[in-house]
Parts: structure tokens; sequence; C-alpha cells
């Protein structure tokens, strides 16, 4: 579920996926506005305005034993609790259902996730903006309240910001005021939870961090403070020598069909149309995944797909009519299992009118959208060239390079190879067990800019080029190759990660690199430049 | 509705018992040979005697070294009024020495009402630390260190350590310092010079004896009789408590918390669950509360985790365990491609799916923590694809998890095959139940 969260002192999180993550679903709940962020008040310290326990319990299908469990272990009304830990996969609902728990016992918290704190320091100060109720704005120079760097500063600005805190909800429920004067939160106690705690398992010193949020509860000694962890790993994998974990470890298991059959039927206009199109897609991919955020996509694009045949809205759907819908479907869903990613093509409103043109555009992509031809993303030719021959020198062997590029370039070289020997082959076809196991050879970077020159004097060579791209100007004959362009093509390709600083060569100690790209993309940059790539790579 | 309320009364007044506790470990502080009287007994002959001490208490997690430590210095304030200041560290935050000097003059000017500046420097607070020890002793004061996880303040050349204890050792000081740690052998790290100056006192916080146990429960419990709940209700709820406690089923289930993790606090862990469930149209407890607490309790994540896998997640499972079994030491995610592939070409199996689908859900694997890389660090030059893995579960578990797939499509056919040295073969599963055990000639 994708959320953005700032640093922001405020609770105004601006979620595009309610608890159902379908992306045509709007949620249903109204995010304040961020205008009034001019005096910070306790309504902060709240998710909105507070709902009913049914309404808590309809929004999110299958959740019931996990939410009343939660209830009860919080509790009733300022009654202290140990900490809780929350831990299931991710998109089981964990975080938006303790954020709509908390609406609904409309009782102040304090929300900080690891995602957008990704040090100490940034955490420390999260909480502490939340607890003392400070926005960071033009006015203040977004910064932070206080600065807190260590542990230990943290404990003591906690202590005090919490105790005053409490003493001022402790204070306004004590006087007997008006309604209309009555703070928007009850009780007095706070909750500080931290969601996506697997997160810190990365942090270099993680271990102290997490020892210390853990004993948090101890040394605060604060009963009026509520402790929650939201993780995507079980608290076993979190256990160290040092920390002793002595959180309630609350369960969330992921959703059976039934309760994912619930979810997806919720806000559909047509639930019979639907329903029979999730007799049909669901078991299928529920055999690859699981998660209701990689469903959902796949499900948006494939019901479209369904309903096309229907003409209108009062088409009968009886048995003969789902066959039909089902056997146009059928191509669709085993393509969709074969797929990890797909994107709704919604047309640009002038398009609207054309929905043939749309059709049409949409079947293209979905055709192709196994085999793509095109890249993607935009390289230059030479940067091209580059990545190929990057992909070779990874792909091949160093001793290889003879037979397949001589210094005239081209593959007659490969016709005049004399007969490779036992020994050798075998010495390939360990070569190809080795680059499953050990992943792409390394080169060092004179290899790289050999096979670099011989591919561009091939190139040069072929008659049909895309036309004038500047950059061949400078690549008149061998010699004349500009290096400087291709040292800085090398570095912005190693940016990106294409290629990588691999180990040192054991002799000399000088680096060596290795190409990243699979083997499909290689063939797909050499197919834009029409250069016959699999002439070059050895095949067993 | 008055039961009602009343039980939500004592619901909460049980509930924040149990959440602290120093509530519950009054109750073991009754005997002499205690380790609260013994606690108690070395830091009154330092206060009235003007006598210097160190002392370690050593325990399991969750035994209650802190919480004996806060009654003891609780009662003692109150016996003593103003003649003890108590200086807390904690070897998570304050282990480095600059930081710890600078958290004791705060402390100490907290208690005595002085200006803290934040600008002092270490040299000063140490110095001012040195010169609140003469005065203090001088007005026959005790200065309380309790140093909290101890075995942190080892680590490194223990300076804070050595000038603790050296203060301890001038005539004109009265303090009394107080170690707390987990790590029962910790003073085999004491630097040399720090343990010479260390009075090699220990008090060990041992799991407590069966019936000790039994009081805890009752004490934890418990309804007071003259507090605010409505009386017959506590005296009802009392009764039906006792039935409770007597029930064998009861005790059974006590002991086998206990086993799991003998220390008293994971023990009240499991008490705020049973008791956060009490009913409260009934508004009493009953002995279904504590049975079902008694799961959460006793998770099996790694089976937890395994149910909620797809199919195709425990065909790569059950790849890397044949791969495994195969003896390859080390393998990434292309060999369990391969092994994959050659599944599907030998068994023919319905689900068979491109690379990209099946490094998604090679990566919902390591999401969950099912798989794990063996490199630690250093593997973010390589891609994901050839990072060498291994299995965190075992073959029992994974059977176990195979077989309580419930949702098991028809289709759904999974194999191992599993060689043990003498030659027995084991082909399992269709359908989630064990086919054949057949043996090898």
């Amino acid at each position: 579920m994708a959320r953005e969260e700032s640093l922001r002192a405020t609770k105004r999180i601006t979620r595009s996926a309610s608890s159902a993550p379908t992306p045509e679903k709007k949620s249903g709940f109204k995010t304040k506005k961020t205008a009034d962020l001019c005096s910070p008040s306790l309504t902060d310290l709240v998710y909105g305005d507070p709902i009913s326990l049914d309404a808590l319990l309809s929004t999110f299908p299958g959740r019931k034993a996990q939410i009343l469990e939660l209830i009860k272990l919080l509790g009733h009304l300022n009654s202290p609790t140990l900490p809780l830990f929350i831990y299931g996969v991710p998109s089981t609902g964990k975080t938006s259902i303790i954020l709509q728990l908390f609406r609904h016992l409309n009782r102040p918290f304090v929300y900080s996730s690891f995602r957008t704190c990704y040090n100490p320091r940034s955490l420390f100060e999260s909480v502490l903006n939340q607890l003392l109720l400070h926005h960071r704005d033009a006015s203040n120079g977004y910064s932070s309240a206080k600065r807190c760097d260590r542990p230990s500063d943290f404990v003591d600005l906690l202590r005090d910001a919490l105790t005053s805190l409490i003493k001022r909800l402790k204070g306004s429920v004590k006087k007997s005021m008006p309604p209309q004067l009555a703070l928007p939160v009850d009780g007095h106690m706070i909750y500080l939870i931290f969601d996506h705690l697997e997160l810190v398992r990365e942090w270099g010193k993680s271990s102290s961090v997490l020892h210390f949020l853990f004993n948090l509860y101890d040394n605060l000694n604060i009963p009026e403070v509520g402790f929650i962890f939201l993780s995507n790993l079980a608290p076993d994998m979190f256990c160290s020598n040092m920390s002793y974990v002595e959180q309630i470890p609350v369960y969330f298991p992921s959703y059976s069909e039934d309760d994912i059959c619930q979810i997806f039927l919720r806000n559909q206009e047509n639930q019979k149309l639907y329903s029979s199109f999730l007799d049909v897609v669901l078991r299928p991919l529920c055999r690859i995944t699981r998660r209701l955020d990689e469903l959902s996509p796949t499900f948006a694009s494939l019901y479209m797909q369904y309903c096309k045949p229907i003409s209108g809205p009062d088409t009968v759907l009886n048995e003969d009519m789902k066959r039909r819908l089902y056997s146009k479907l059928n191509p669709h869903i085993t393509s969709a299992c074969n797929e990890t990613f797909r994107v709704l093509d919604y047309a640009a409103p002038e398009a609207e009118t054309s929905t043939k043109f749309e059709m049409k555009g949409c079947k293209r992509k979905l055709e192709s959208s196994k085999k793509s031809d095109e890249l993607d993303f935009h390289l230059s030719t030479s940067a091209k060239y580059l990545l190929i021959s990057a992909f070779l020198a990874s792909r091949n062997q160093a001793t290889l390079d003879a037979s397949l590029f001589d210094s005239s370039g081209g593959p007659d070289g490969r016709k005049r190879r004399r007969k490779v020997s036992q020994k050798v082959m075998a010495q390939q076809e360990t070569a190809e067990d080795d680059l499953h196991t050990k992943g792409p050879g390394s080169f060092p970077l004179e290899r790289l800019l050999a096979i670099f020159q011989c591919l561009s004097s091939v190139a040069e060579g072929s008659p049909d080029e895309d036309g004038g791209s500047d950059d061949w100007l400078g690549i008149g004959g061998e010699g004349a190759v500009v290096t400087t362009d291709i040292l800085l093509q090398i570095s912005s390709l190693s940016n990106v990660n294409f290629i990588v600083r691999g180990g040192s060569c054991p002799l000399e100690g000088s680096t060596r690199y290795k190409c990243m790209v699979s083997e499909d993309l290689a063939l797909k940059v050499a197919r834009s430049l029409k250069f016959p790539l699999a002439k070059y790579i050895y095949r067993r | 509705m008055e039961a009602n309320g009343a039980a939500i009364d004592a619901l909460n007044l049980i509930r924040s018992r149990l959440c602290n506790p120093n509530s519950i470990f009054r109750s073991l502080c009754g005997s002499p040979d205690s380790n609260y009287s013994k606690l108690k007994s070395i830091l009154s002959t330092s206060i009235t005697e003007a006598c210097n001490n160190s002392v370690l208490l050593l325990g399991p997690r969750g035994s209650g070294k802190a919480a004996v430590l806060e009654l003891v210095i609780g009662d003692l304030l109150l016996e003593y009024p103003d003649m003890i200041t108590v200086v807390r560290l904690n070897g998570l935050l304050h282990s480095d020495e600059t930081n710890a000097f600078k958290e004791i003059a705060r402390q100490i000017c907290i208690d005595r009402q002085l200006l803290f500046s934040k600008m002092a420097s270490s040299d000063d607070n140490s110095q001012f630390m040195l010169a609140t020890l003469q005065e203090c002793g001088l007005k026959h004061k005790t200065l309380v260190f309790v140093l909290d996880e101890f075995d942190l303040f080892i680590q490194g050349k223990q300076r804070l350590l050595y000038a603790l204890l050296d203060a301890l050792q001038s005539i004109s000081s009265q303090a009394v310092v107080i170690g707390v740690s987990c790590q029962l052998d910790v003073e085999k790290l004491l630097d040399k010079r720090v343990k010479s100056r260390f009075s090699h006192r220990f008090l060990l916080f041992l799991p407590p004896s069966k019936n000790d146990l039994l009081k805890l429960v009752e004490h934890a419990l418990y309804l007071p009789i003259d507090s605010s709940i409505p009386q017959d209700y506590a005296v009802e709820y009392n009764a039906k408590l006792d039935a409770i406690l007597e029930d064998r089923r009861f005790q059974e289930i006590i002991d086998s918390c206990w086993e799991s993790y003998p220390t008293i606090r994971h023990l009240m862990k499991f008490l705020f669950h049973a008791v956060s469930s009490l009913n409260l149209d009934s508004g009493y407890l009953s002995f279904e509360n504590f049975k079902a607490a008694l799961p959460s309790m006793q998770r099996q994540p790694k089976t937890e985790s395994l149910r909620d896998c797809s199919v195709l997640e425990l065909y790569i499972l059950v790849c890397m365990k044949r791969l495994e079994v195969k003896e390859q030491s080390s393998y990434n995610f292309s060999a369990v491609m391969k092994e994959y592939k050659s599944i599907y070409g030998s068994f023919h199996t319905p689900d068979y799916y491109g690379q990209n689908v099946c490094l998604r859900a090679f990566e919902h694997l390591l999401q969950c923590g099912l798989i794990g890389f063996t490199d630690d660090r250093g593997g973010h030059n390589q891609i994901i694809e050839f990072r060498p893995v291994k299995l965190l579960i075992s073959l029992s578990e994974l059977i176990y998890g195979l077989k309580s797939y419930n949702s098991c499509p028809v289709h759904a056919i999974l194999y191992i095959q599993y060689q043990l040295s003498d030659g027995y073969f084991t082909s399992i599963f269709k359908h989630g139940s064990l086919l054949t055990i057949r043996r090898s000639p």
C-alpha cells in the first residue's frame, strides 16, 4: 500500500489507498485539510473523526478476530498495557487497521515509521515533534523542535515531553468543562506506534537501536504510555543475545481466498459480474501470490478485459454468458500469470471518444508485453555499444576474444577459428555453469575498451544505421575514439548499476568491473541498434 | 450493569498491577533470606555506618533485579529521607564515559537543585562528581549509583567503572555502586584494576520455587477487599479465582508457560493476556481465558509464515530443499530456477511460471524470513539472482507447513525427494498427505 508520510509533525497522512488497496476504490474517510496548520493542537494526535466499531469491522473484512483481540489488549480507557508487537506479511492491513482502530478509540497516539526515519536522529526528532505539537514549516525553517542525536538525550526529552503532555491531558479532564470546549481526545494515555520495524535490521548499528527501543518501556517507567510495534517479520527474527522481547505478539495472517473475494467485492457496482469474474480469476492468480497489493492491479486490468464483450448494463448473466466471457479471458489470464507488473492503460480524455483506438492500444500492449522489442529508456548510441561490449566482456571468457574479434573487426574471425580442443570445451562448460552460480564475470577496463573498439568498427562498416547521431562523428577510424566521452559514458553506466566494480585482479590488484545487465536487456539493446549480438555470445 | 462497571474497574486494576513489575515482586520480599532483604541490609549498613560498598545483581532477564532494587530504594527513601541521592545510569545510553559523567552531573544537579550547564566538559563533570562525593561524605549522605546493563559498561577501557570504584576507595566518600546485569559471568570481563577495587559481592536472582510461583500468581490476580471495587463483587471474584487456581489443568498451563521461559515477567505477560480477555458479561475470570492465552505464548512463527505462502513460493522452498539434499553447499536463485525447470521437465507440474514471477516470489520469501542470504553485507555488489541463499527452516518444519496448507488446490503436487543415508526413499505429498514410503533394495 503506497503511503506518503512526511516527517512533519502532523497526522495529515495522505494515503493513496484505504484498507483494500484497489486503485478504483476511494478512501471513505476524510483526511484533515492541510490548511489549518497554523494552530497545533491536540487534534493532531488523533487520526480523524471517530468511527463506530461496526464501521471499523465492516471496513476490514476478514480481520474481525484481530481487531477484537487488539481492542481487548489495549484495554479500556486509561488502562495501562504492555507493549504489543503486531506482525504479518506485507499488505495484510496492519498499519491501516491500527490507525483506524485508534480513530475508533479516539485516543491520542504518535506514529513514526522506519520507512521515513532512516537514522536514529530522524526517528527521535519525528517522535519529539509530534509530542511537542511542533510543525515544521517555513516559519521555523523546517527545523525540529529539539535537536536530538543520542539515545540518552532522547530518553530525557521524551520523558519531559510525555509528562507535560499527560499532565495537559489529565488536567483538562479533571476540570469540568462545557462539552464544546472538551478535548477532542479521550483519556490520558499516549501510544507510541513504530511501523516497519524490520527495516531497522538493515541499519548499521541496528542491534543497539532495537535493544534501546524494546527497553524504552522499562526505561521510561511511565504507566500512561503504550508501545505498539508493527513489523513484517516475526518477533523471533529480532532476538539477539541481548534483547529480550517482552512484547505481546499479535499475528495478522494472510487473507484466505474467501476474504480476498470479500475485499475485492466491496465498492464494486456490478457485484454479480465481479463475483463471476473472481470465480474465474482468483484461483490461478492466488497460486502465484496471495498479497493484495500485487493482485489488485492484475485484477483491475483483467476485469477491464473481462467486461469488454458486455455491451450494456442489462446483459443477463447466465451460464452461457459466463462461459463466453471466460473463454475470452483465458488467454489473458495465462499471460497475466507470467507478468509481475501491469500498468492500467488509462486513456487520455481526448482519446476517450475513440474507444476503439484505446482498445487497439491496449491489445498491442498486451500482446507485446511478453516480448517487447522496445527499450523503455533512452541511451545514446555509444552508450548502447558500451553496454553491449560490457555484456560480452562479462559473458564470454577472455580467451575467446581473439577468435571472436580480430583487429579488423567483424565476425570473419570466427570462420577462421580452429576446431576448439576438448579441454577448452570442458572449460567453457564449467564457465557456463559458473555463470549460473557465480554470476557475470569481471573484466578489466582495457578489455572493455578493446571490445568496444572492435564493435564500433564493425558498426561503422554496416551501412544502415539510424541517421546521423552526433556522437558517431567523433568515431572516425579505430584510433579516433574520443576517450573522454567513453570514460564519461562508463561512469554514467556505472551510476545506474549497469556496470559495477567487481573484485580486483588477484595479481595486479587493479579494479575489475562486472556487467549487471541480463541477457534479455542486452539483446533488446542490440536489437535497437540492429547489431547481431547473438553471434558473439558464446553458447555451449 | 453495576457488575459490568465493577468488572471494568477490576480489570483495570489487575492490568495496571501486571504492567508494573515492582508491585509483583513485593510478594517475594517477605522472607529474610530473599534478595530483597540482603540488598536492603547492604544498603542500610552503608547508610548508617558510613561505609562504601559495591554489589552486582545478576540473573536472567525478567527475574526482577531492577524491580527489587527499586523496591529497596523506595523503602530506604522512606526510612531515611534526605540521606540518599540516587544516580541512575544505563549501559545502553551512557556507556561512553563523557556521556556518563555528564549524566551523573546532571542528576546530581537535579537532586540538589543546582543549575546544570551543558557546556561543562567531561573533566569538569568528573571533578564535580568527586567534589560531591567528598561533600556527601562530610554530611553523612550516601550517593547510590545504579548501573543498569552493567555488561555494556565493560566494553572499552572501563574508565567510568574505574573512576567510580576508585572514588569509593577514599575514606571521605560514602557511596554505593550497584550493578545490574544479565550476563552471569560479567565479573570475568572486568579489568584488573577495576576488579581489585570491586568487592566481590553478588546477588543471584534465581527463578522462584513452585510455591513462590503460585503465591505470585495469587498476589497478581486477587482483588483487594478494601479498595474502591464493590465488596461483594470482589469476594465473589476471589472465590471463583480460588476455584481456578486449585484446578489441575490450570497448574499444567502455568507449568507449560513456565517451562518455555522461566522468568517472572514472561509469566506476567501471559497473565496479562489472559486477564485482558475477561468476559465482561459474566464479569469473572474463567479457565478458558487462560487456555486461550496459552497459544500466544507458544507461537510457531515459521509455520505461520509457511501457511501464508502461495503455491509458487512453496515450490521454490521445495526446490531449495532438493538442492540442499543434493549437497550443494551454496546455491543461489539461478540454481533454484534450474532446479525448478528440471522439476517441471520431469514431473510436468501445472505450475510453471516465468523468471520474473519466480523472482518476485523469491523476494517474498526473503521478506518473510523463510530464506536468507548467507553473505552478510558484501552482497550489494551482486545482483539478487546470484547471491548465495540458504533455507532458514528445517525439513520437518517444511513438511509440517506443507501439510497444514489447507487450501491446497487439487492439482498442487509437491515433490520432495529425501534420500537418507541408509537408502530409504521417501516420496511425499499428493494433496497434502503422505503417499508412500518405499524402501530401496
